[in-house]
């Protein structure tokens, strides 16, 4: 029953997937360390990227690496004009209006994709550069797989050296830490935030993609436990901690992958259920995350 | 430097302050004392621009500011070393640094401020690279006071710092701000310790539910019964 090839082959598919969560999770923490808001809508970028995939490279057939610096872009300006269009107004109000607009702009994008495209999921066919098959001795993978290991890495390299270098990234770590005490600093809080949706939403839209391109299927209700499972990752890791976002990631995806892979086969279809068991497991027993700080009182 | 006419601010409905005029002179250290929930925090945070007054003016260095943006106000020279400290736990003793100077170009200025900083909090340059959080009491209010500065300051604001700190703490942090105004800069001092406060400043204000009780000279107040009976402890 056991053995290392299938153990290893198990493996990177559960880093594979956890690269997709640990991605999310990183705009998602930023954003909940910043607004205590758990931003559903995050989700929605998800479905919203890998459709705009779909329409600009396979019907419009608009090349590959600019198509995929176009949903950067065009998760970025979602994310920006979802900040100042629908957030911004309630900031400094109750924060469960900030979690009721998430989800009901989460809602209204899924209902709108459900009209605008199908119930039906789309076959999304991996492109054809990154459909290569490779098989040595132990593993068998295909291009994609190490085009999201990489691209997944780069991004949080790229991420991390953005919020311990620049300026704004420590503002941005100020910020979440301490909104109040930041505006004492003079750092304009809003551009911070702004910002902080720009990043998340721009990588939650590539994200779509390589779920797109991996599994081989996208709907219009893609994003919804995609982007909860993401959060539960930030959980796991440590709310508002940047690396725990991404261990929280990491955990998520192997735990879910080799939990399948390893329980009798009729346990497969509750992998869901084993991802929040990890959740409660690992709060029971270290309630402020794997690398988590023990949360300042906000006065 | 600093005069403040009639300002009242409100939580929502709630007055926490009303009608309070001050005045801090150039090179002066003010105090402004009063027990938990006097107004005296709420006042700082109006002179810092997060808080909108619901009345009254505010002026620094003859200008009217009462409407100007935190921002602006930082980089007119204001800063605030906030109540509890507020430094980034998480961000290390540089980065803390850094960010008071947030608003100031990135140059050689800031790097001598640095420097200048850690001349005078020796502490502070062992243990730049380590996180802010697992800091001492005291050294957190030293890497607090030295982030205020790194803004470069005209006035600066601070908000109880002796609270939480050894007696012995609180008088090595009293003469460093001393030393600071020796430096040309203003000081609005907030205190609920009187006593301390009221050894270094010029002129002090006593602040009771967001009402000015009292005004004087410091060796005024410390002869007025009623202050030691509300501030003191009396």
């Amino acid at each position: 029953m056991f053995s290392w090839s299938y153990f290893l082959q198990q493996s990177m598919n559960g880093v594979i997937l956890g690269c997709i969560y640990a991605l999310l999770a990183l705009g998602m923490t930023v954003v909940y360390g910043i607004l205590r808001l758990i931003n559903f809508a995050h989700g929605a970028l998800i479905t919203i990227g890998a459709f705009f995939v779909y329409f600009i490279f396979f019907r419009a057939g608009i090349n590959l690496a600019a198509s995929l610096f176009l949903v950067l872009g065009f998760g970025g300006l979602m994310g920006l004009l979802l900040d100042a269009v629908a957030y911004r107004k309630l900031r400094g109000g109750p924060e469960v209006a900030l979690l009721i607009t998430s989800l009901g702009f989460y809602t209204f994008v899924e209902n709108f994709m459900k009209m605008v495209v199908s119930p039906q999921p789309y076959a999304f066919k991996t492109p054809a550069s990154l459909a290569v098959m490779y098989r040595t001795s132990l593993l068998t993978f295909r291009s994609i797989d190490i085009f999201i290991i990489v691209s997944s890495l780069l991004i949080m390299l790229a991420f991390n050296l953005f919020v311990k270098r620049t300026r704004m990234g420590i503002a941005m770590r100020a910020t979440a830490e301490n909104l109040e005490v930041a505006r004492f600093m003079g750092i304009e809080v809003n551009r911070v935030i702004s910002l902080a949706f720009v990043l998340g939403s721009a990588i939650a839209a590539f994200t779509g993609f390589l779920w797109g391109a991996k599994y081989g299927q996208i709907s219009y209700d893609m994003g919804f436990l995609t982007g909860v499972k993401a959060f539960v990752a930030v959980v796991v890791g440590g709310v508002g901690s940047i690396p725990g976002a991404m261990v929280g990631g990491f955990v998520l995806g192997l735990a879910e992958i080799l939990s399948t892979a390893f329980l009798p086969t009729r346990f497969a279809e509750y992998r869901d259920g084993i991802v929040f068991g990890i959740l409660i497991l690992v709060l029971l027993l270290r309630p402020a995350g794997l690398m988590g700080v023990k949360e300042e009182v906000r006065v | 430097m600093l005069n403040i006419e009639h300002l009242t601010v409100k939580y929502g409905v709630i007055p926490a302050v009303m009608d309070v005029s001050l005045r801090v002179e150039k090179g002066q250290i003010v105090t402004i004392l009063g027990a938990n929930g006097a107004g005296k925090t709420t006042t700082l945070k109006a002179i810092m621009g997060v808080l909108r007054p619901a009345g009254g003016r505010i002026y620094y260095q003859g200008m009217e500011v009462t409407a100007v943006s935190p921002v602006q106000r930082v980089r007119q020279g204001i800063a605030l070393v906030p109540e509890g400290r507020g430094i980034f736990n998480r961000l290390t003793v540089e980065e803390n640094l850094l960010l008071g100077a947030y608003c100031r170009p990135k140059n050689d200025a800031v790097k001598k401020d640095l420097e200048e900083v850690y001349t005078l909090f020796p502490r502070l340059a062992e243990r730049k690279k380590q996180v802010a959080g697992t800091l001492s009491g005291g050294e957190q209010q030293m890497l607090a006071l030295g982030r205020g500065l790194m803004s470069k300051p005209k006035l600066l604001l601070l908000d109880e710092p002796s609270l939480g700190l050894a007696p012995l703490i609180v008088r090595e942090l009293y003469a460093l701000i001393t030393k600071i105004r020796e430096q040309g800069v203003t000081i609005l001092l907030v205190e609920q310790s009187a006593a301390v406060a009221l050894g270094v400043a010029d002129y002090a204000y006593v602040l009771e539910s967001g009402n000015l009780k009292l005004s004087g000279k410091p060796e005024e107040l410390k002869s007025l019964e009623d202050v030691k009976r509300i501030y003191l402890g009396g």
